[in-house]
C-alpha cells in the first residue's frame, strides 16, 4: 500500500504548449556530446583527444578528483570538437557518430549482471554487483545525482536511501508514462539493480494516481524491494527535493542519491544486455512550439534533428532551453542535450520594451499575484478565457530591487524551511546558519518557483547554488 | 504592445540618452524614469527562463490603488467637517462635490510636499550611493500625509518626511533594509515634536482652506480619554458615523468601509499578509473584551468609559483599521515567518487597546503600538526561526542515535 504525500503550496504555472502523447523516433543522430557543466563540481580531464575514434560507451573525461567518475561516449564514433569556454574551460567533448557505427556494443564488465532477466533473475551479492558496476569500464555513476549540493554520485559514500520521481510536475514536463513507454521492463529491472547497490539503504519512488507506474511496480512493493509514494498537488510537489524533505528529510552528514526514471531504465538496459545505450525520450513543447510532441532519441543529442519543422520562420528565434522553463539551460540552436534532460521547451524571447507595462491592466500578463487584470480569470487552465489567457516570453518583467515581499515565497515553497531566512544567509555566505536553517535539504530547483513569483527579480537559483558550493567547497 | 510608432520613438530617446562618460553620475535618476516609462527589455539570463509579470512597481502601485478610496473619502470628510462645524453644509449646491473639493485643496498641497520632499532626498540618496531610486516611497509618500491631522502645516509635514525618510530608512540602506514603518515614523515624529498640534482634543478640522487654524473639537478618541460619558458618546458617534467615518480624525484615517475596500484589494492580489491584518482585529478585538469583562468582577470600575465601551468600538475609532490594513501588513517591518506574523499582528492590535484605555496621555494607541512591534518583529522572528533550527537538530540527533544503535545490534 503506497502512502500518499499532499503538497499544498505550490504553483502549476499555466504554460501553453504541452506536448501531446506522439511518440517520434529520431534515429539520424549525426552529433553527440557530453557537458562536463552538467555535474556539480566536477573537474574534468580529457582521456581523449580531437581525432580519436571511441566506442559507445568509452570514457571521454574523468574528474580529475576522483577517476572512477567518468563521463562516457553515448555513442560510436570519432571525437570531433573539444568545446571550450572562458579560461579553457571544457563545456563539451562533440562525437560524430560513424556512419556504420552501432549503437548496442557488447562489452564485457558486467558480467555479474549479464543475461539476467526479471523472471529468473536472483539478487546478486551486493559487494560483486557493487564491485562490478565500480570497478567496470561502464560505471553507471553519471546516471545518479547525489544530495547535498547535487554532485554526480560517489562511489565511496553510502547513501541513506535512493529516491526516483516519476512525476515531474514542472511546467510542461515530459509524462513518464510516455517517457517510458516500451521500456517497463528496463525500468523495473534498473530499479532492481539499484535497490541491489544501495542496499540495506530504500528505494523509494513515487507517482502521480494517474500514472502505470503504480500498477507496474505493485509487485515490487509487495516484495519489499521498493517503497511507492502516491504525489498529490501542485509543482513543486514532483521535485525529488519536495519528496525528500515529505519521506525522510537530509540531515548534515547524510547523502542521499536521486535518479532521473529515463536513467533507471538506461541503468536497466546496462544490466540486461550489458550494453551502453543510453536513450532518452524528450518532450518538444512551449509557447514557441508548432507540433508539441515527444522524441526518442540518444541521450546527448544535437538538438538540430529535434527542431525540424517546430520554429516558425516567420517569427523571431525562440530561445530553446534544455529542461522546463523554470531550471533549465539555454542551449544554441545547434547544441546539444544536457544530461538528465527530459523536455526540450521553445521560448519565445522578451527583448522589448513594455511602455508603461507596470502600470497597464495587463490582460495578457501572467502574475501570481492577481495584481494585473489577467488574475481575475480562472486560475484554472480548462476555465481560462481566451481574452484573458496568459502570453508568455523570457521578459524579467522589472529591474532588480532589494526584497521586500517575503510572503509570497511562503505560498510556493513546500519545506519545513524559512526561505527569505535562507536567501538571506545566502546572500551572505554565512555557511554556519545555511547548515542551521536547513541548506541540505534544497537543491536550486527547489526554489525556482520562489525566484519566479519574486517581485524583486532576485536571482535565487544562483544565490542557492553559490551557497551550496560554498558549503560543499568548505566541507572538503 | 509592441511595433506602436511613437513609444518606439520614445525607447529610442531614452536609449540614445543613457548617460555615459561624464554623466555616467547621473546613472541612477536615469534608471528610475527609464524604468518608470518602460518595463525595460531585460531578459532573463540565468535561473527561471519565465518570470512573474509581478514586480517592485506594480505592487507598490497595488498598494497605491488600495488607498485610493480612503483617500478619496478622506478628502470628502475634511470638507464635510469644515462646512459642519461651521454651519454651512445647507448652503452648498452640492454637498458630495463641495465638501469633496474642499478636501481636495487641502490635501492636494500637503501630497505635493510629502512627494517632493521625499522623492528628492530619495533621489539623492540613490545618486550618492549610485543604487537604484526605489518604489516604496510611491506607499510611503502618500501614506504620511494621509495619517497625519488636517491642520498640520505644510512646513512640519516637510520637515517630518525629511526625518521619516533620512532616519528611520536611508540611514539603515534604504528600502527593505528598514525596521521602522517610515511614515509611521513621520507621524510619530510630529506627535513628539508638535505635542500641542497632535493630541487630537482641540484640532483636526479645517477652519478655512489655506491656514492652519483650526475648529476646536475633540476626535472621538480624545473625547473617550478625557472621560466623556458612554452614553453621551454614542449619541454624538453611531457606530453608522464611525462604520462610514463621518467623523473628525487625521485626514484619511475615518472611514472604515473605504479602509475596508482597500483591505479586500490586498488580500485579493495577495500583497498584504491577511494574517497580520486578522491578527491586528482579533488581538484588540479580544484585548476590549478583556476591558469589557473588567467590572464584573470589580463594580468600582464600571464607571471608566473605556470599560463600557464594546469592544468593536475600537475596530471602528481612530486609526485601527487603517493601522491594520496599511501599516502593520508593511512587508518589511512586520515579522517574515508565518507564526511570526500570527503573534505579531495579535499583539499590534492588543496593545493598541492596552495603550488607548490604560495611558490616556495617547489617545491614539495604534501608532506607538506598531512602532513597537516593528522593533519587536526581529525577535519574534528570531524565535520561530530558533525553533526551526532546533527541531532540525533534535533530528539529526535522533537519526545519529538510531544509526548508531543500528551499528550497534549490527
Amino acid at each position: 500500500m503506497s502512502d500518499i504525500i499532499k503538497i499544498k503550496k505550490g504553483l502549476d504555472i499555466p504554460l501553453p504548449g504541452a506536448a501531446v502523447d506522439e511518440l517520434v523516433d529520431v534515429r539520424d543522430v549525426q552529433c553527440c556530446a557530453v557537458c562536463p557543466t552538467d555535474y556539480v563540481g566536477f573537474t574534468p580531464r580529457l582521456l581523449v583527444q580531437e581525432g580519436d575514434s571511441v566506442k559507445a560507451g568509452d570514457p571521454l573525461l574523468c574528474d580529475k578528483k576522483d577517476e572512477r567518475q567518468r563521463l562516457l561516449s553515448p555513442v560510436s564514433g570519432t571525437v570531433k570538437a573539444i568545446v571550450r569556454g572562458e579560461r579553457r574551460q571544457i563545456l563539451a567533448v562533440v562525437v560524430e557518430r560513424g556512419l556504420k557505427g552501432s549503437l548496442r556494443l557488447k562489452v564485457e564488465g558486467f558480467a555479474s549482471l549479464e543475461g539476467s532477466n526479471p523472471q529468473t533473475h536472483k539478487p546478486t551479492n551486493p559487494q560483486t554487483l557493487k564491485f562490478s558496476i565500480l570497478n567496470s569500464q561502464f560505471p553507471i555513476l553519471p546516471f545518479i545525482l547525489q544530495r547535498p549540493f547535487g554532485t554526480m554520485a560517489s562511489p565511496d559514500v553510502k547513501p541513506k536511501a535512493l529516491f526516483v520521481s516519476c512525476c515531474d510536475s514542472a511546467p510542461l514536463a515530459a509524462r513518464c508514462d510516455i517517457t517510458l513507454r516500451g521500456r517497463e521492463e528496463e525500468f523495473c529491472r534498473g530499479l532492481e539493480a539499484l535497490g541491489e547497490l544501495v542496499a540495506p539503504a530504500p528505494v523509494h519512488v513515487s507517482y502521480n494516481e494517474q500514472s502505470i507506474i503504480g500498477r507496474l511496480l505493485a509487485d515490487f512493493e509487495n516484495r519489499g524491494l521498493v517503497k511507492l509514494h502516491v504525489v498529490r498537488g501542485p509543482h513543486p510537489s514532483g521535485n525529488v527535493g519536495t519528496q525528500i524533505a515529505a519521506i525522510d528529510p537530509i540531515n548534515k552528514g547524510e547523502v542521499v542519491w536521486t535518479v532521473d526514471p529515463q536513467d533507471v531504465a538506461n541503468i536497466g538496459r546496462l544490466a540486461l544486455t550489458g550494453c551502453y545505450a543510453p536513450e532518452r525520450v524528450v518532450a518538444v513543447c512551449g509557447p514557441a512550439a508548432q507540433h508539441p510532441r515527444y522524441y526518442r532519441t540518444v541521450a546527448g543529442t544535437c538538438v538540430a534533428p529535434l527542431l525540424e519543422g517546430q520554429i516558425d520562420a516567420a517569427e523571431p528565434q525562440p530561445r530553446v532551453i534544455a529542461g522546463n522553463v523554470l531550471t533549465g539551460v539555454q542551449v544554441a540552436a545547434d547544441g546539444f542535450l544536457h544530461a538528465h534532460t527530459n523536455e526540450l521547451t521553445l521560448l519565445p524571447e522578451g527583448d522589448y520594451y513594455d511602455f508603461l507595462g507596470w502600470l497597464l491592466l495587463g490582460l495578457h500578463k501572467y502574475s501570481f499575484s492577481r495584481t494585473f487584470l489577467s488574475g481575475f480569470g480562472s486560475k484554472r487552465k480548462s476555465k481560462q478565457k481566451p481574452a484573458l489567457a496568459p502570453e508568455f516570453d523570457t521578459q524579467r518583467h522589472g529591474d532588480v530591487r532589494p526584497l521586500v515581499f517575503g510572503e509570497v515565497f511562503d505560498r510556493v515553497f513546500p519545506f519545513d524551511i524559512y526561505p527569505m531566512e535562507l536567501i538571506k544567509a545566502a546572500v551572505i555566505g554565512d555557511i554556519e546558519r545555511l547548515e542551521q536553517l536547513g541548506i541540505y535539504e534544497i537543491e536550486p530547483e527547489d526554489m525556482a518557483l520562489c525566484e519566479f513569483v519574486d517581485p524583486s527579480k532576485t536571482e535565487i537559483q544562483t544565490l542557492i547554488r553559490t551557497a551550496l558550493e560554498l558549503c560543499r567547497k568548505e566541507g572538503m | 504592445m509592441r511595433g506602436r510608432k511613437w513609444d518606439q520613438r520614445l525607447a529610442d530617446w531614452f536609449e540614445k540618452h543613457e548617460p555615459q562618460g561624464k554623466w555616467a553620475w547621473l546613472g541612477s535618476t536615469y534608471e528610475a524614469f527609464h524604468t518608470f516609462t518602460f518595463v525595460r527589455k531585460t531578459v532573463t539570463r540565468s535561473g527561471a527562463h519565465v518570470r512573474d509579470a509581478v514586480d517592485m512597481k506594480r505592487s507598490m502601485f497595488t498598494v497605491v490603488l488600495a488607498l485610493l478610496p480612503a483617500l478619496l473619502f478622506g478628502m470628502w470628510n475634511i470638507g464635510y467637517q469644515h462646512f459642519a462645524a461651521n454651519s454651512q453644509l445647507s448652503t452648498l449646491n452640492s454637498q458630495l462635490f463641495d465638501c469633496w473639493w474642499f478636501g481636495f485643496l487641502r490635501m492636494l498641497p500637503m501630497i505635493v510636499v510629502s512627494y517632493v520632499v521625499g522623492l528628492a532626498i530619495e533621489f539623492a540618496f540613490a545618486q550618492v550611493r549610485h543604487h537604484e531610486v526605489n518604489e516604496g516611497y510611491l506607499v510611503t509618500g502618500l501614506l504620511i500625509p494621509m495619517i497625519v491631522p488636517v491642520t498640520t502645516p505644510l512646513w512640519q509635514l516637510a520637515l517630518a518626511v525629511a526625518f521619516a525618510v533620512i532616519i528611520a530608512k536611508e540611514a539603515f540602506g534604504g528600502t527593505g533594509m528598514n525596521f521602522l514603518n517610515p511614515a509611521l515614523v513621520a507621524r510619530a515624529f510630529l506627535f513628539f515634536a508638535y505635542p500641542t498640534n497632535m493630541s487630537g482634543d482641540t484640532v483636526w478640522i479645517a477652519h478655512d482652506l489655506w491656514g492652519s487654524d483650526a475648529i476646536t473639537g475633540a476626535t472621538p478618541l480624545a473625547a473617550l480619554s478625557a472621560g466623556a460619558d458612554f452614553s453621551v458618546f454614542n449619541s454624538q458617534y453611531s457606530v453608522l458615523d464611525l462604520l462610514v467615518g463621518t467623523i473628525p480624525g487625521s485626514t484619511c484615517e475615518t472611514s472604515f468601509i473605504a479602509i475596508a475596500f482597500g483591505a479586500m484589494l490586498l488580500l485579493f492580489t495577495g500583497i498584504a499578509s491577511w494574517r497580520i491584518m486578522l491578527g491586528v482585529f482579533l488581538g484588540g478585538g479580544l484585548m476590549g473584551l478583556f476591558f469589557n469583562l473588567l467590572p464584573s468582577l470589580d463594580a468600582q470600575l464600571s464607571t471608566h468609559i473605556y470599560l463600557q465601551l464594546p469592544f468593536y468600538y475600537h475596530w471602528l475609532l481612530g486609526g485601527f483599521a487603517f493601522g491594520a490594513v496599511f501599516m502593520a501588513t508593511d512587508p518589511v517591518t512586520a515579522a517574515q515567518t508565518r507564526t511570526g506574523r500570527w503573534i505579531y499582528g495579535l499583539l499590534v492590535g492588543a496593545f493598541a487597546v492596552l495603550l488607548r484605555v490604560c495611558n490616556p496621555a495617547y489617545p491614539e494607541g495604534m501608532m506607538l503600538s506598531i512602532l513597537f512591534m516593528n522593533c519587536m518583529a526581529p525577535l519574534i522572528d528570531h524565535c520561530v526561526i530558533a525553533r526551526n533550527i532546533k527541531s532540525r537538530q533534535s533530528r539529526l540527533s535522533r537519526q545519529s542515535r538510531t544509526t548508531r544503535k543500528e551499528a550497534h545490534n549490527g
